[in-house]
C-alpha cells in the first residue's frame, strides 16, 4: 500500500497523467510474457511512467524513504515473470523513456534510454551501416533496458554474442537515488570493477537502467538464408557441427523439430513433406555474393555428408524473410497448440545438444506430454517446450515434473538452467542447483550492497 | 451474457501474453500505455470472464480507446481475434451501459433513411453556419466547436454535397453490350459526402461496358454502430441491407469505401442472428468486390489517358485487411501510363480516423495522423489516394492543417479521370 500522501508526492514528479492507481490501469502491469497464471494478479499499486533519469532519480529517493518496492518493466516480454511486481508497489514503466540520444559513428557507438525498443535502435543504426546485433525474437516490443537487465540474446548470437558483449556503459539509477555512469567510450577499460556487467542480467533487483551505450559493428554487407530439412534431428545437428568445425560460422542457425514445424505449417497453412523430422534455418552474412556463395557451397557439401532432404537459398529478400518468420513465430504458434505452454530456456554446450534432445524425448514420453523442441543449435540454447492445460492439476503436475526432469537434463551434460529469459520468479526453485550456494550466497551479499533495504524487484532470482 | 462468455473465451485462451500486439498497435504508440495495446485489453476482457472485474464504463472507455484497425489481429502469432473480441465486448458494454447520447442520435438517425437523407441534407444547407470554409476551399473548419461530438475547431470536414448520389445518378446505368449488370453499394460517405468518388465508381464500371444498379432501399452499412456496440441497430441495417442486395440476382456487388465492402462481405456475420437472413448474407458475401478487386478479377479496359503524374497510395485498415486488397489497387493504378507510384513507408498502418473514433479521440488520431502524413509528404508525391472515405476525410484533415498543396483522391476519381481524358483526348482528335 501507499498512502496518498506519497502519492501525491509521485504525482508531484511525474504529473498525475503518469501515476496510475485506477484498478484497471493497474492491471494492466500486472503480467508479463511468462505462464504464471493471471489470476488472482499481481497489482502494482501504483504505475509510475517517468521520462527523464532525473524522475527515476526521484522516484527511487521517495521509494527508498518509504521502503516501497518498485519493479521496473519494459514490454513485459519476459519469459520469466521478471516485471511482474509480486510484492505489489510501483510499477515503474518506462515505455516513455524512448529516446535515441547519439549515434557516435566515429567511434561506433549509440547511446539510447532504456524504453527504446530493440528494433528501432537496430534500425536506427542500420540506417548508418551501423550493425547492432542483439536480435532476440522478441526485437519488435523488448526494450532495450530489458534485453540488457536479462541479457537477452538471440538468433546471431552464435556468431554475434549477446547484448552484454555490446555494452560499453551504463546509466543506472540505483535503490536511493543515485545516478551512477558506469564505463565509457574507452574501449579498454579496466578502471576498477566492470560494475556495467553486474548491472548486466540483474533482472532489476540492483538498479534502474536507464541509459545504455553500445558498442556497434559495420554492417554485414550481404546477407543470405539457407533452410536445410532433414530426416533427423541430429542430422541437423550434426550439419551445425561440422559446419563450424570447418570454420564456416553462420551468422544464425535455427534447428526445429517435427513438433514445432508442424505448429507452424498449421498456423501460416505449409505443407510439408512427411519424412521431415527437422529444420535448419541457416543465415550467413559476409562481404559479397561471391563470399556467400563459397559459404552456401561449403555447408551444402556438408549438409548433403549429413543426409539432407533438401536445401533450399532464398533468392530474394522477401523469401529470406519468408523463411525467417517461420522461426520468429515459433514460440506463439508451438503455444497455439495446447492451452498452455511452458516454454523452457536451457542451455547446453554445443556437442550434447542432441544428447539433451535425446533426453527431452525420453522425458516428454515418461510424463505423457507433448514436448516441442526448438532453439539455436548454433550456440547450444534450445527451448524445449512442454505443452499442457495447467488449469488441469493432473496436466499441470506432470507438466512441472517435465520441467524439473528437463532442467536436470541440462545440469547432467554441463549445461544450465537459462540461455537468455533470465530466472524471475518461474526458476527460482531451480537458482542453488544450478550456480550453487556460494553462487546464491555472493549474488545476495551484492544484492545487499547494492539495495540494503531490498526495494528493488523483490521476491525475484532466489 | 453468458453467451458472450463462451466467444469470449475461445479467444482469450489463445493469447499467450507474447506482446507482439505492443509492436503493431497505432494507439500504444502514441499514448505508451499497456492499457491501449490489443494485450491490455484481451487481458482485461479474460478478468472479466473470470469475474475479477466489471463491465463498467470505465472498462468501456478502455474498449474505445481502438481504432479497429485489425493491425493486431493479423499480426498475432497465435491467431487471436483481438478485432472480433473487442467488438463483441463493446456489444456487452453497450448492453450494460449503453452508448453515448450523440452516438446514439446520429445512429437513431441511420436506420431511418429518409430521415437521414433529409438531416444531411439540410445539413449541406446549414453548414455554411457551423463551418467556415478552409482558405483552399477543399473543406471546411468547424466554426462552433462541439464538444460533445467530439468536433475540434481546428478540424478539416468534408463539405456535405448538396443532394446525395443516390438523386444525382439513375438507379440503373446502363451500357450498349453488358459484360456484367452489378450492384453498387455507394455507402452513406460516397452518398452523402464524396459524391464524386461514388460517380466515378459507376464511371469506371461503365467504361468497361458494366451495368450499374444502385438498388433501393440501401442503409448505412452499420459499421459505425456496430462498431460501438449497439448490434441491435446494426443487425437492424444488416438485414435492410441484405433484403435490397438479394431483390434480384446482381453478378457481383461492388464497393467503393473500405469499411462499406468489409462489412457486407465479412463484418455483417458477426451481427447478423437469423438463420434465414444469414443464409441470403452468405450469398450476397461472394459477391461482394472491391471495385479496384472487381476490374482486376474480370479484366479492365486500358483506355487511359497518359498522366504523368507522382502518386501514393495509402491502404485503409478495412481495405488491405479487411478485404485483403492491396495489390490491386496498385495494380490498376500503375496500368495507367505516365504514373509513377512512390510507395510511403508504412503505407499500410491506420490513418488514426479509425470511424468514430476520430471524433472521440481526436488528438490520438491526430497525433497517429501526423506520422502518416510525413511519411505521405517524405514520397514527393502530388497526389495521394486512398480507397477509403474516412480516410481520405482524416488525411485531408491533417494535410490542409499543414497547408499542404497535396491534393487527396479516392482511387476511383483518378483512376475514372484517367478514362475519361482519355476520351476526351479522342474526340478532339477525330
Ligand atoms: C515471443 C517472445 C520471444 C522471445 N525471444 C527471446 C529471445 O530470442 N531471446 C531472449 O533473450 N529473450 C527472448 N524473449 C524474452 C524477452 O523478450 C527478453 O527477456 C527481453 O529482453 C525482455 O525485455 P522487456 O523490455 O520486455 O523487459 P520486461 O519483460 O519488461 O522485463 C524483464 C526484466 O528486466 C527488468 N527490467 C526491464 N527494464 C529494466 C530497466 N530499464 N532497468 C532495470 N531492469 C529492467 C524487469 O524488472 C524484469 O525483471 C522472448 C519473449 C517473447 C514474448
Ligand atoms: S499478439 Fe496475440 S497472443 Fe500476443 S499478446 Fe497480442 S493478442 Fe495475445
Ligand atoms: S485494433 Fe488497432 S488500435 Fe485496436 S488494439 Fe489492435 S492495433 Fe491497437
Amino acid at each position: 500500500m501507499i498512502s496518498d500522501e506519497v502519492k501525491k508526492k509521485i504525482r508531484a514528479v511525474v504529473g498525475k497523467e503518469n501515476a496510475l492507481d485506477s484498478d484497471l490501469d493497474r492491471f494492466g502491469y500486472s503480467y508479463d510474457s511468462s505462464f504464471l497464471a493471471l489470476l488472482p494478479a499481481s497489482l502494482p499499486d501504483m504505475v509510475v511512467r517517468p521520462l527523464t533519469t532525473e524522475e527515476v532519480s526521484a522516484i527511487m529517493v521517495i521509494a527508498n524513504e518509504h521502503e516501497i518496492p518498485v519493479t521496473a518493466r519494459g514490454a513485459a516480454s519476459g519469459r520469466t515473470g521478471g516485471s511482474v511486481p509480486l510484492k505489489g508497489g510501483i510499477c515503474l514503466s518506462l515505455d516513455r523513456m524512448k529516446r535515441i540520444i547519439e549515434l557516435d559513428e566515429r567511434n561506433m557507438m549509440v547511446t539510447a534510454e532504456a524504453g527504446v525498443r530493440t528494433i528501432d535502435l537496430y534500425n536506427h543504426c542500420a540506417a548508418k551501416g551501423l550493425f547492432f546485433p542483439p536480435d532476440p525474437a522478441s526485437w519488435k516490443m523488448s526494450t532495450i533496458g530489458g534485453n540488457v537487465a536479462e541479457n537477452a540474446g538471440g538468433m546471431r548470437a552464435v556468431k554475434y554474442g549477446v547484448t552484454g558483449d555490446y555494452v560499453m556503459g551504463l546509466e543506472v539509477v540505483m535503490a536511493d537515488g543515485t545516478v551512477l555512469t558506469t564505463g565509457g567510450k574507452a574501449i579498454k577499460n579496466v578502471t576498477g570493477y566492470d560494475l556495467s556487467s553486474l548491472f548486466v542480467g540483474s533482472e532489476g533487483t540492483l538498479g534502474i537502467v536507464t541509459q545504455a551505450l553500445f558498442k556497434l559493428i559495420p554492417m554485414p554487407k550481404k546477407r543470405g538464408t539457407i533452410q536445410v530439412m532433414f530426416r533427423a534431428l541430429d542430422d541437423g545437428c550434426a550439419t551445425i557441427n561440422a559446419m563450424l568445425q570447418e570454420n564456416v560460422v553462420p551468422a544464425a542457425a535455427e534447428i526445429m523439430d517435427k513438433t514445432s514445424l508442424d505448429a507452424v505449417a498449421r498456423l501460416r497453412k505449409m505443407d510439408l513433406a512427411p519424412d521431415i523430422e527437422a529444420c535448419v534455418v541457416i543465415e550467413i552474412d559476409g562481404e559479397d555474393q561471391a563470399d556467400l556463395d563459397s559459404q552456401t557451397k561449403r555447408i551444402k557439401a556438408v549438409a548433403e555428408k549429413c543426409g539432407a532432404l533438401s536445401f533450399r537459398v532464398a533468392k530474394t529478400e522477401a523469401e529470406s524473410e519468408e523463411l525467417w518468420a517461420i522461426r520468429r513465430t515459433m514460440s506463439s504458434a508451438v503455444s497455439a497448440l495446447a492451452p498452455n505452454r511452458i516454454g523452457e530456456d536451457i542451455s547446453v554446450p554445443r556437442s550434447e545438444f542432441p544428447e539433451v534432445v535425446r533426453r527431452i524425448r525420453k522425458i516428454s514420453e515418461k510424463h505423457k506430454l507433448t514436448i516441442a523442441v526448438f532453439g539455436h543449435a548454433g550456440d547450444g540454447n534450445l527451448h524445449p517446450s512442454v505443452l499442457c492445460d495447467l488449469k488441469d492439476p493432473e496436466s499441470a503436475e506432470r507438466a512441472h515434473h517435465a520441467v524439473d526432469d528437463i532442467f536436470d537434463a541440462a545440469l547432467a551434460v554441463g549445461g544450465t538452467l537459462s540461455g537468455e529469459h533470465g530466472i524471475g520468479i518461474t526458476k527460482q526453485p531451480y537458482i542453488v542447483k544450478a550456480i550453487g550456494e556460494s553462487g546464491v550466497k555472493v549474488s545476495k551479499a551484492l544484492k545487499q550492497a547494492f539495495d540494503p533495504k531490498g526495494i528493488l524487484n523483490p521476491g525475484k532470482i532466489w | 451474457m453468458d453467451r458472450h462468455i463462451e466467444e469470449w473465451q475461445q479467444q482469450l485462451v489463445k493469447c499467450v501474453r507474447c506482446g507482439t500486439c505492443r509492436a503493431v498497435c497505432p494507439v500504444f504508440k502514441i499514448t505508451d500505455n499497456e492499457n491501449t495495446t490489443a494485450r491490455g485489453k484481451v487481458k482485461l476482457i479474460e478478468a472479466v470472464t473470470d469475474g475479477k472485474l466489471e463491465l463498467t464504463r470505465e472498462m468501456q472507455k478502455r474498449l474505445d480507446k481502438c481504432l479497429l484497425c485489425e493491425a493486431c489481429s493479423v499480426g498475432c502469432p497465435a491467431g487471436v481475434k483481438t478485432d472480433e473480441l473487442f467488438m463483441s465486448a463493446r456489444r456487452a458494454l453497450a448492453d450494460n451501459n449503453g452508448i453515448s447520447y450523440i452516438k446514439k442520435i446520429i445512429y437513431t438517425g441511420m436506420t431511418y433513411r429518409s430521415l437521414f437523407n433529409l438531416a444531411l441534407r439540410l445539413g449541406s444547407v446549414f453548414q455554411s453556419l457551423l463551418f467556415r470554409d478552409a482558405p483552399d476551399k477543399k473543406g471546411r473548419f468547424s466554426r462552433i466547436p462541439l464538444p460533445a461530438a467530439g468536433l475540434n475547431k481546428r478540424r478539416l470536414f468534408p463539405a456535405l454535397a448538396k443532394m446525395p448520389l443516390a438523386s444525382l445518378v439513375p438507379k440503373v446505368n446502363k451500357v450498349s453490350n453488358p459484360r456484367a449488370r452489378v450492384a453498387f453499394f455507394p455507402g452513406c460517405m460516397m452518398n452523402y459526402v464524396y459524391t464524386d468518388s461514388g460517380r466515378a465508381v459507376i464511371d469506371i464500371l461503365l467504361a468497361n461496358d458494366v451495368e450499374v444498379v444502385i438498388p433501393d432501399n440501401l442503409y448505412c452499412c452499420g459499421i459505425m454502430v456496430a462498431a460501438s456496440g449497439d448490434y441491435g441497430t446494426a443487425r437492424h441495417l444488416a438485414e435492410r441491407n441484405v433484403a435490397a442486395l438479394s431483390s434480384d440476382n446482381y453478378d457481383a456487388i461492388i464497393t467503393g469505401c473500405a469499411s462499406c465492402g468489409a462489412t457486407l462481405k465479412h463484418k455483417y456475420g458477426l451481427v447478423i442472428d437469423d438463420p434465414a437472413v444469414r443464409q441470403k448474407w452468405e450469398k450476397i458475401s461472394e459477391k461482394v468486390f472491391d471495385f479496384t478487386q472487381y476490374l482486376t478479377a474480370k479484366g479492365y479496359s486500358r483506355e487511359f489517358a497518359d498522366t504523368g503524374v507522382k502518386i501514393t497510395y495509402h491502404d485503409p485498415c478495412h481495405l488491405v485487411r479487411g478485404m485483403k486488397v492491396s495489390k490491386e489497387p496498385r495494380a490498376v493504378l500503375k496500368s495507367i501510363p505516365g504514373v509513377e507510384l512512390a510507395e510511403m513507408k508504412d503505407a499500410n498502418k491506420c490513418c488514426g480516423c479509425g470511424g468514430t473514433f476520430s471524433a472521440t479521440h481526436y488528438d490520438i488520431s491526430r497525433a497517429i495522423n501526423e506520422e502518416k502524413i510525413d511519411n505521405v509528404e517524405k514520397t514527393g508525391a502530388e497526389v495521394l489516394l486512398t480507397g477509403c472515405s474516412g480516410c481520405r476525410m482524416h488525411l485531408s484533415d491533417g494535410l490542409s492543417r499543414r497547408g499542404s498543396k497535396m491534393t487527396v483522391m479516392h482511387t476511383a476519381e483518378f483512376i475514372a479521370k484517367a478514362y475519361a481524358a482519355k476520351k476526351e483526348q479522342g474526340r478532339l482528335n477525330q
